[in-house]
């Protein structure tokens, strides 16, 4: 039964393919197509995931090879968090675009790089290997690259060159750091480098997580590796704003990073510094940058950018709370980024424009959406009742235990920035009172996913209450703290 | 030594082409020789001089083929790596092509319509 982990994959790259050979003329039979696929990963991997978190890991060995020599597949609770956090936000986003994509042209296609992004994004979860997750993080990038390039206009395509080009850096950076892991320990097994790099030297450590660092980093877009982020994520469709920002960011940069830092560089800590000082600086300046944004949708890919500082941030410290933190500061995110991206989606769709200067009493207008988009302001923000509030607060708690002092303020003041520019966004734009308001409000097949990603925003702190959290999130933050890979090396598969 | 020595070269000719050049299509063939250089260092690794293929015939003894078959995982990971190449270099071309219909150029300076 261990194989069924690749199921979530296996039911993307069926639907990517059987949506290109059969219903590509279709836009509707493709569309109906892409969300039941979607809808069927969902229940998969919410199935899975509840199996990971009752009874311990799956492992799985590619092809029915056995250790040492078969490819490592495994699903445990760190994996499971984000595999169930993909899909179902996944299913969300699909539900939506059936109806924002409609005008576009080739919707087929769209649905088509859609899935075979979230097989790859699936991949990168599910693989023990280093060289696996390389391999799936370019299924997932190169899709990502043409889901921005879509609309073919030409802020779109120069967008697209841009996050392609920087995106090549951090792979030839990633192969190289894995080509030296082979080199140097005859291994790609994450398990088996772990153990084998207490042998090396900390120059051969230092250069090793240097480039791998720096690769992930790219692809996380923390600040100084970050320029890349502003055009893709604001000129892509929305729907696919809404998975790369609320998703992609965190699998293919935060996830992998916490498997290097937290699991492979076990035997190097200072390498904690690094993350403590490109998260800092990326709250700080995301912030900043964010308050003078007149596109809504820069200013949310700029926030972006603030609040995987925070995780960063919380990486960096390390110990219980500081792993409780980045994960509770994930969830609430990906919640929130997705529903603000639909949300601003949804203006644009019935107003045509997102520059804040020509959108004037939303609140009027457009009410539902309206109340959808300030339940995301204020999760963001961190608002007390939200998820995001308490992410924050242990973060901050976790800088202050640590004696990192500093960075604790420099939490609060971030988070004070991030609260002005909504209140801003939301002076401008949404209570600005217009001479005639006419209602015109979002289809229902918009607000429905809204709707259910806001309450998902509002209810996401109930993971953190005694008796939840122990079976939930204690588990993924036990896999970050001290993970031992005895499984993978030795032992029985379950 | 020497052919680790080339390689770095090889890889910082190609970082010159992507950083210092403004025309898209010399990136790209930059970004060829960036990636070259990488997939060359993977099988490097795993070479041997005077090496055989790392087929086990019945005629061969255990250590001998040990001592003198090239490792053949290297070589596996780098079609991977290859094939990547590739989709990155087709997708690269086929938007350089339509950048040129918008702009009406290749250089990188000026496509510049996205600022902040």
């Amino acid at each position: 039964m261990n194989h069924l982990i690749t199921l979530t994959m296996a039911i993307y790259l069926g639907g990517a393919f059987l949506i290109s050979l059969l219903w590509r003329e279709n836009e509707t039979v493709a569309g109906a197509a892409a969300i039941s696929f979607v809808a069927l990963s969902a229940i998969t991997s919410v199935l899975l995931g509840i199996e990971v978190f009752t009874n311990g890991s799956i492992l799985y060995f590619a092809g029915g090879w056995e250790r040492p020599l078969g490819i490592a597949l495994m699903l445990d609770p760190l994996s499971a968090l984000f595999l169930i956090m993909t899909n179902v936000i996944a299913l969300l986003v699909t539900i939506y675009s059936a109806v924002y994509m409609k005008k576009y042209t080739w919707t087929p296609y769209f649905y088509v790089l859609f899935l075979i992004m979230l097989a790859g994004m699936n991949g990168i979860l599910i693989s023990m290997d280093i060289f696996n997750i390389y391999v799936f993080l370019e299924v997932a990038s190169v899709a990502s690259f043409m889901l921005v390039a879509f609309g073919l206009r030409a802020e779109e395509l120069e967008a697209a060159i841009k996050y392609t080009v920087m995106s090549f850096i951090a792979t030839t950076m990633i192969l190289f750091a894995i080509a030296l892991i082979y080199g140097f320990t005859g291994t790609l097994n994450i398990a088996r480098f772990m153990d084998a790099s207490a042998g090396l030297t900390p120059v051969h450590l230092w250069f090793l997580a240097g480039l791998l660092l720096a690769g992930f980093a790219l692809k996380a877009a923390l600040v100084p590796f970050h320029s890349w982020l502003p055009d893709a994520h604001s000129m892509a469709p929305a729907p696919v704003s809404a998975v790369l920002s609320g998703m992609f960011v965190k699998v293919a940069g935060l996830y992998v990073i916490i498997r290097v830092t937290a699991n492979i560089f076990t035997n190097l800590p200072q390498i904690r510094i690094l993350l403590l000082l490109f998260g800092a600086l990326s709250m700080v300046f995301g912030g900043l940058m964010a308050y003078g944004q007149k596109n809504i949708k820069r200013l949310y890919v700029y926030s972006t950018i603030s609040q995987i500082g925070y995780c960063a941030v919380g990486l960096g410290i390390g110990g219980y709370l500081g792993s409780l933190g980045v994960l509770m500061h994930f969830v609430a995110q990906a919640f929130s980024k997705a529903l603000l991206f639909l949300n601003i989606g949804a203006v644009e769709y019935v107003r045509g424009t997102v520059e804040s200067d020509d959108l004037k009493g939303l609140n009027d207008t457009m009410p539902v959406t309206t109340l959808f988009g300030s339940t995301g302001m204020l999760g963001i923000a961190g608002v007390p009742p939200m998820g995001n509030f308490w992410s924050k607060l242990i973060i901050i708690i976790a800088a202050v235990k640590a004696g990192y002092t500093g960075i604790a303020v420099l939490c609060i003041v971030v988070a004070v920035i991030t609260l002005g520019y909504f209140l801003k966004l939301q002076r401008t734009v949404y209570c600005n009172l217009t001479e005639s308001p006419v209602k015109k409000e979002a289809p229902k097949t918009l607000l429905v996913p809204m709707g259910i990603l806001a309450f998902m925003v509002f209810v996401s702190g109930v993971l953190l209450v005694p008796g939840i959290r122990e079976h939930t999130l204690d588990k993924a933050v036990a896999v970050m703290e001290n993970f031992s890979y005895v499984d993978i090396t030795i032992g029985d598969n379950r | 030594m020497i052919l680790y020595i080339l390689i770095a070269l090889m890889f910082f000719i190609g970082l010159y082409g992507m950083i210092a050049k403004k025309n898209i299509i010399k990136i790209i063939i930059g970004m060829n020789i960036v990636g070259y250089a990488s997939n060359l260092l993977f099988v490097l690794l795993g070479y041997k001089w005077d090496g055989i293929a790392p087929i086990l015939t019945e005629d061969m003894s255990f250590a001998y083929f040990l001592e003198k078959a090239v490792d053949p995982l290297p070589q596996a990971l780098v079609l991977t790596s290859i094939v990547i190449d590739l989709a990155f270099v087709a997708f690269l071309a086929a938007l350089a092509i339509r950048l040129f219909e918008k702009y009406g150029t290749f250089d990188i300076d000026k496509i510049r319509r996205l600022k902040g």
